[in-house]
């Protein structure tokens, strides 16, 4: 069963292979991703959902297989055939990243760790600390962007990590157990957040997750086991929609 | 012999110390986790213990001429002596501060356990102790493989030769005030934190120094330039003086070094433009009396350094040629080892903090390198942050005696250019020495950053 949404592909993986020391992490994974879509990757610890993430994202190259990422104005990249420079940068460029707590610099404010990612591509500090602020806002964190990391709570952290995700105009956003360290009623605040901003912005969300709540916040959901795709069926947001 | 041991084994079983024995040998027993963290103390305490007995071998070594020109180089080399202990302090401090916050982990799991605060202060005192031993036993290997090189430097116009050789009393006190550097240190380190069942310990606010430490030390620099200006004080006093304008001035640079690190950090930090000059700056902002702690020996050894060789180039430009050539010329050189070694401890001890704060922050430096963060700019944040410092307090260290003496620095500019420009070259050697102690870290971040892609990548360490 598929729930793949129609239209062009913002993400496209063909057969994923990843081996860790002879045991396959990845078996032949093949997935499309597409504008607007939340797609939740769910499986137990082992199953490959995390180095399937790294593998979309460029963090780590596959033993097999090619991702390709397509752009409005230019061919589609193959993100698999980039060194590790290049990487990087299209990671800086074209991908945001939620992590489980954050992982925040703990020295930097609010505002200055979302403008960083601005700043490490060259943006103006000046810019780069106004679209902080207004990224900032916008998440509900208005006049919080001199707060340091410490003197928020849990919730209010994800939210500026999300900030930072997306203030680069990132059209791919990963979060890796985005609530892992977070209380319910605050998760699903976070998914809200996490889901407002793919909603009608053309961009995309793949959220790798052991909790079976916060996948069904997402438009799909696929199930991995022993590195292969046992299951890709419709979450509540995409039964909603 | 083996009813001597068996009655040793029932003795330990049956004191307070046998419960943190145990759990001290399981923690740490051949083939546990984390020996790669445990093993960066062991080491840098066998670079403190290979120092110490080089320094105290060559300053014992003066013995050997029992004339009265030999006093004055043992009480010239007892003042060296006295200004390494700093920075010693300060890398037996570091190197314990690293092997406690390694602990911090399984301290914590040892309360949740149900260990009282009394097991889990003694398993930690004994891991210090356990590892400072292992270092200082190296470092005694140390010190016999330097030799060679040390026993060429001259003295008195001979080379120190046999008489560098410890006696084995001397090496054996040196090794257990190292075990026992180590114990105190990771006591009293311990008593700044709380090891709860929960965690050991987190802090979200900025530390601030107040301006009123900049004001204390105008104050003293004003009595400093009062008490040089008395006319017609004898010798004695004038040696009162001396020692006076030292206290003071190391006392001037204590009260004012937090303070102008914090005020230097604040103003890259509204300058900063790239992300590294911003990360560096609100790295030294989060605790500029730590950043200063780090760098601080630096202070005492460059400020010793301007006065003990402007004075002694002074009057080697000034005097002509006699016996006092050599206690002159070899003035200068117990200057530049002074300088050096103290640069040395200096690199060591920022280097074993650097090599902790990347362990530390392991997983949050892997996550922005996912986010695409390139390794230079983690690597030049990091870096920044202890050298915005280390140029600050030598700048400043050598600036402060040359204003407080500035008619001997003149002196020994116009008579003896050529020994200040040496001077000046040995404080810049020893900010590139401790440069180099930074770079020597760049394999643990690198080391962090690789270890971040493999299957699940996750790791649970502490940001802090």
């Amino acid at each position: 069963m598929t729930a793949s949404m129609s239209g062009a592909p913002l993400l496209a993986a063909e057969n994923l292979i990843k081996t860790y020391g002879g045991a396959p992490a990845l078996a032949g994974v093949s997935l499309t991703v597409r504008p607007g879509e939340s797609l939740a990757v769910m499986g137990a610890s082992g199953s490959g959902k995390t180095t399937l993430l790294h593998c979309l994202a460029g963090i780590i190259p596959p033993d097999a297989g090619r991702v390709r990422l397509f752009r409005d104005t230019a061919p589609p990249l193959e993100v698999t055939a980039l060194n590790d420079d290049a990487r990087s940068a299209l990671r800086r460029r074209e991908f945001g990243f939620v992590f489980q707590q954050g992982l925040l610099i703990p020295e930097l404010t609010a505002g200055e760790n979302v403008a960083l990612a601005l700043m490490l591509d060259g943006t103006p500090r000046p810019q780069a600390e106004q679209a902080a602020a207004n990224a900032l806002a916008d998440l509900g964190l208005a006049g919080m962007a001199e707060r340091r990391i410490g003197e928020l709570s849990g919730g209010q952290a994800q939210r500026v990590a999300i900030a930072r995700a997306q203030v680069t105009g990132a059209r791919m956003l990963f979060a890796d157990e985005p609530t892992g360290a977070l209380d319910s009623r605050t998760s699903a605040e976070v998914m809200e957040r996490l889901l407002r901003t793919v909603q009608g912005t053309g961009r995309a969300l793949v959220v790798v997750t052991h909790d079976s709540e916060v996948a069904r916040w997402c438009g799909r959901i696929i199930t991995l086991a022993d590195g292969v795709v046992v299951a890709d069926t419709s979450g509540a947001a995409g039964i909603r929609r | 012999m083996t009813a001597m041991a068996s009655a040793l084994i029932r003795a330990v079983d049956s004191s307070p110390l046998a419960v943190p024995l145990r759990i001290t040998w399981l923690l740490n027993r051949p083939g546990t986790a984390g020996r790669t963290a445990a093993l960066l103390p062991a080491a840098s305490f066998a670079v403190v213990t290979t120092l110490l007995l080089t320094v105290l071998a060559g300053s014992l070594s003066f013995l050997q001429w029992g004339d009265e020109e030999g006093d004055l180089y043992l009480l010239l080399a007892g003042f060296a002596l006295i200004l390494l202990v700093l920075p010693l302090i300060t890398l037996g401090g570091s190197a314990a501060r690293l092997a406690a916050r390694r602990r911090d982990e399984h301290l914590s799991t040892l309360r949740l356990l149900g260990a009282s605060a009394a097991t889990v202060r003694r398993v930690t005192v004994l891991e210090a102790g356990a590892q400072a031993l292992a270092g200082a036993l190296a470092g005694v290997a140390g010190y016999v493989v330097l030799a060679p090189f040390v026993q060429l430097i001259h003295f008195r116009g001979a080379p120190l030769g046999a008489a560098y050789w410890l006696n084995p009393g001397a090496g054996t006190a040196t090794v257990a005030a190292v075990v026992l550097l180590a114990a105190v240190s990771s006591a009293v380190g311990l008593r700044r934190v709380t090891v709860s069942p929960l965690g050991v310990r987190t802090r979200a606010k900025a530390q601030k120094v107040h301006w009123s430490r900049a004001g204390i030390a105008v104050a003293v620099l004003g009595l400093c330039v009062l008490a040089l200006v008395i006319p017609g004080a004898g010798a004695a006093l004038g040696l009162m003086i001396i020692f006076g304008v030292f206290a003071a001035g190391m006392s001037v640079l204590n009260l004012a070094g937090p303070w102008l690190v914090g005020v230097s950090a604040r103003r890259r930090l509204k300058r900063a433009q790239t992300p590294q000059a911003l990360l560096a700056a609100r790295i030294v902002l989060d605790s500029p009396k730590a950043a200063w702690r780090q760098v601080s020996a630096l202070s005492m050894v460059c400020f010793t350094a301007v006065i003990a060789g402007a004075g002694a180039a002074a009057l080697q430009g000034a005097q002509a040629e006699g016996p006092e050539d050599f206690l002159l010329q070899d003035i200068m050189t117990g200057v530049f080892i002074t300088v050096i070694a103290g640069f040395l401890m200096v690199a060591c001890s920022a280097g074993i903090n650097q090599a902790a704060t990347v362990l530390d922050r392991a997983e949050l430096y892997r996550s922005l390198a996912k986010t695409g963060m390139p390794r230079e700019v983690i690597d030049a944040a990091r870096i920044g942050a202890v050298m915005q410092p280390v140029l600050l307090v030598s700048l400043v260290s050598c600036a402060v005696p040359a204003v407080l003496l500035f008619p001997i620095i003149g002196a020994a500019l116009l008579f003896a250019p050529v020994t200040m420009i040496f001077l000046a070259v040995s404080v810049a050697a020893g900010v590139v020495l401790v440069r180099a102690g930074l770079a020597a870290t760049g394999p643990v971040l690198t080391g962090v950053l690789d270890t971040g892609s493999g299957a699940g990548g996750k790791t649970q360490l502490p940001l802090h």
